[in-house]
């Protein structure tokens, strides 16, 4: 198959700033789903992510990486979807496992979605249930060439498109700010 | 499953156990006991003793209320709901359960007796429908936010179609469940593109 | 010739602060049996949030950050390093600690301007450990003012002659290192900078620029104080001998910290104000009635 060479538009300070971006990324602590169980493996001492410079931070204002780790409930999405929002550009947001490619196991559920980029721009999925430490820290570092190539635009897809994106989750999600009452 | 519920279980229990039996049914006419396992029984009681039966359980020692569950017996049109209860002192479990009409599900609260019975009857009402007199939190979403379809764990809800509806699926080329379904083996067919390989 | 000694005090601070930030990350990740980030990973860190776009929540939390970094950017520049004295007969001990104060109030003044719950409690626990270790410090530096009869840093430096402080006054030194521990925020009083505990305390809301400003006004700060203790206890010296003892001390702060687990802020107050303060009093007795080595 061909691949379509993309047009890299970036000035030299962007392209600087890839690359200072691509070797510190920090992850949001914000672990959705039953793959969160293989983000401490990657992060401690066997397979050491700091290495990369990355490491996880706590506050979606300083991350800038979101790991979608598994299934996501109705419910959690609109948290994500908030809390992706609130993060600063730029962005990226990668899918892990089954679940957020097309559905996974639960396919066939009332509450959880089956495609996460109809609702998020997605830079990177990675297959498996879950995926081991091994391929995440290939995925990183896939992700991170990515930066530094200029492909990884999710954040601008975002805001491009983000009525298509607004659409898609009004359809699922009925709305997607909802008040719960243990967070009055 | 249920084993038959005749006395010739009851020797098995301790002699305690079959003291506290014959009490209740000599109380409560109706109810039936059977063993599950040396420590977890289950008694069957008709639902306007079930309120008397709950206090004096929870009065002689199963005062532990584990989990109030639901469960949808469509083709007989009943909903039997499970209380479990749990005594601290001899390890033993009681699975308390009534049927009640599946088409107008009307029960009484237990919240007084036990605070946490609340969130179980919350739960049981936003998944299957049953109101509970006297639990005015029940309207209040627990789980489902927005929820505007049938109460989503009886049986007549369908999934699968309410997925298809409000999800949209990845599409493929090839439909990867038939594909599934000839690996398998439960159907005869051929698989594009040649044999599975790694 | 000021202006350029003040550069070159900043620009030592920059560059060798943030390398020794690194180079304590990579000994971190050796004790726990990883190989760590490379030494210039703060660097890349700094530079990677002043490209960020990121979200101002008011005047107040611009001049907050603004009036943080110029607080201890002010405290830097009296501060001896090496063989550069920027301001020589101003640098009084307690010109310096006054304006530290600036720094830490002009913080929490821009994180409570964000409206934030947690930055506001964050904040409180800051300044509730600052309640904790100021107290023993002062005490233990204040038994060797009077012992010098002097208060300004350059004096006490060329006073102590061969013999440092810290073999003069070896129960205050340590009081000082179990209060610079605190002052640095590392663990075991950790408490309210770090990330797991209600998601970073006061800095919960700073996005780009901000958060760079920040980690910047962290290193300084560090490098002020832990430059303050080199010249107090350990004789100052030329410039890389200064850096080299430096050195040391960082290396042993971090290694302390990177196998203790965190305080409770009642736990850490409750144990500067007990034993800490002991061992201050001590130390004033002894420097008092002359016992001093």
């Amino acid at each position: 198959m061909d691949k379509i060479e993309k047009i890299d538009e970036r000035g030299v300070w962007e392209k600087i700033a890839d690359q200072l971006r691509s070797r510190s990324m920090w992850m949001l602590h914000y672990c959705t789903g039953c793959g969160a169980v293989e983000l401490p493996p990657s992060t401690t001492s066997r397979f050491d992510m700091e290495r990369l410079g990355m490491g996880p931070m706590a506050t979606p204002r300083q991350a800038d990486l979101f790991l979608i780790t598994g299934y996501l409930s109705t419910k959690t999405l609109r948290r994500v979807i908030y809390t992706y929002e609130k993060m600063a550009d730029p962005k990226y947001v990668i899918g892990f496992g089954s679940c957020t490619i097309n559905g996974g196991i639960y396919y066939d559920s009332y509450s959880t979605i089956n495609r996460l980029d109809q609702y998020l721009p997605v830079d990177l999925y990675i297959a498996g249930c879950m995926p081991r430490p091994e391929a995440i820290l290939n995925a990183f570092t896939k992700l991170m060439d990515m930066i530094r190539k200029g492909e990884a635009d999710g954040w601008k897809r975002y805001k491009e498109n983000y009525e298509w994106y607004k659409q898609n989750q009004l359809r699922s999600l009925g709305e997607v700010v909802v008040y719960d009452e243990f967070h009055e | 499953m249920m084993n038959s519920t005749n006395d010739t279980n009851d020797t098995n229990a301790s002699l305690e156990l079959q003291r506290v039996f014959e009490e209740l049914k000599s109380m409560f006419v109706g109810c039936e006991v059977s063993q599950i396992e040396p420590t977890q029984f289950k008694l069957i009681v008709p639902s306007d003793k079930m309120l008397g039966m709950l206090t004096y359980l929870k009065g002689i020692g199963y005062s532990h209320l584990s989990i109030i569950t639901c469960v949808d017996w469509i083709d007989e049109k009943k909903f039997e709901l499970v209380y479990i209860l749990f005594n601290w002192s001899n390890g033993v479990t009681f699975l308390v359960s009534t049927f009640i009409d599946r088409d107008r599900p009307i029960f009484y609260t237990v919240k007084d007796m036990w605070p946490t019975a609340e969130y179980y009857e919350r739960d049981v009402h936003e998944f299957f429908g049953v109101e509970f007199e006297g639990n005015e939190n029940c309207k209040k979403p627990l789980m489902l936010e927005l929820w505007d379809d049938l109460p989503p764990l009886r049986k007549d809800f369908d999934p699968l179609q309410y997925s298809k509806e409000h999800f949209p699926d990845r599409t493929y080329e090839k439909d990867p469940i038939h594909e599934a379904r000839i690996i398998r083996g439960d159907i005869e067919g051929d698989i594009e593109g040649g044999e599975i390989d790694g | 010739m000021t202006a350029l000694k003040v550069a070159g005090i900043f620009l030592t601070a920059f560059f060798f602060g943030l390398t020794f930030e690194g180079i304590g990350r990579k000994i971190t990740a050796r004790v726990q049996r990883r190989y760590g980030p490379p030494w210039y990973q703060n660097f890349i860190d700094l530079f990677k949030t002043l490209s960020k776009h990121g979200y101002t929540h008011g005047w107040i939390f611009d001049f907050g950050v603004i009036m943080a970094l110029g607080g201890i950017i002010a405290s830097l520049g009296f501060v001896p390093v090496g063989g550069i004295v920027a301001f020589p007969g101003m640098d009084n001990f307690f010109v310096i600690v006054y304006l530290f104060t600036i720094g830490s109030l002009g913080m929490a003044m821009g994180m409570v301007g964000t409206g934030n719950p947690w930055a506001s409690i964050g904040v409180a626990r800051a300044l509730t450990l600052m309640l904790g270790y100021e107290v023993p410090y002062m005490i233990s530096i204040g038994s060797m003012l009077y012992f010098y009869r002097t208060s300004s840093i350059s004096a006490i430096m060329s006073a102590q002659g061969g013999d440092w402080n810290l073999v003069k006054f070896p129960i205050g030194a340590l009081v000082a290192l179990i209060s610079l521990q605190g002052m640095l925020g590392k663990e075991p009083f950790e408490a309210p900078m770090a990330p797991a505990e209600i998601a970073s305390g006061p800095m919960v809301e700073l996005s780009a620029k901000y958060m760079g400003l920040l980690m910047l006004m962290n290193t300084f700060m560090e490098f002020a104080e832990i430059s303050l203790f080199v010249d107090l206890f350990l004789g100052g010296g030329t410039y890389f001998v200064f850096l080299l003892k430096y050195l040391v001390v960082w290396i042993l702060v971090v290694l302390i910290s990177s196998v203790l687990p965190r305080f409770r802020i009642e736990q850490a107050v409750y144990f500067y104000w007990t034993v800490p303060i002991i061992l201050a009093f001590v130390q004033v007795f002894m420097t008092v009635n002359g016992f001093v080595f």
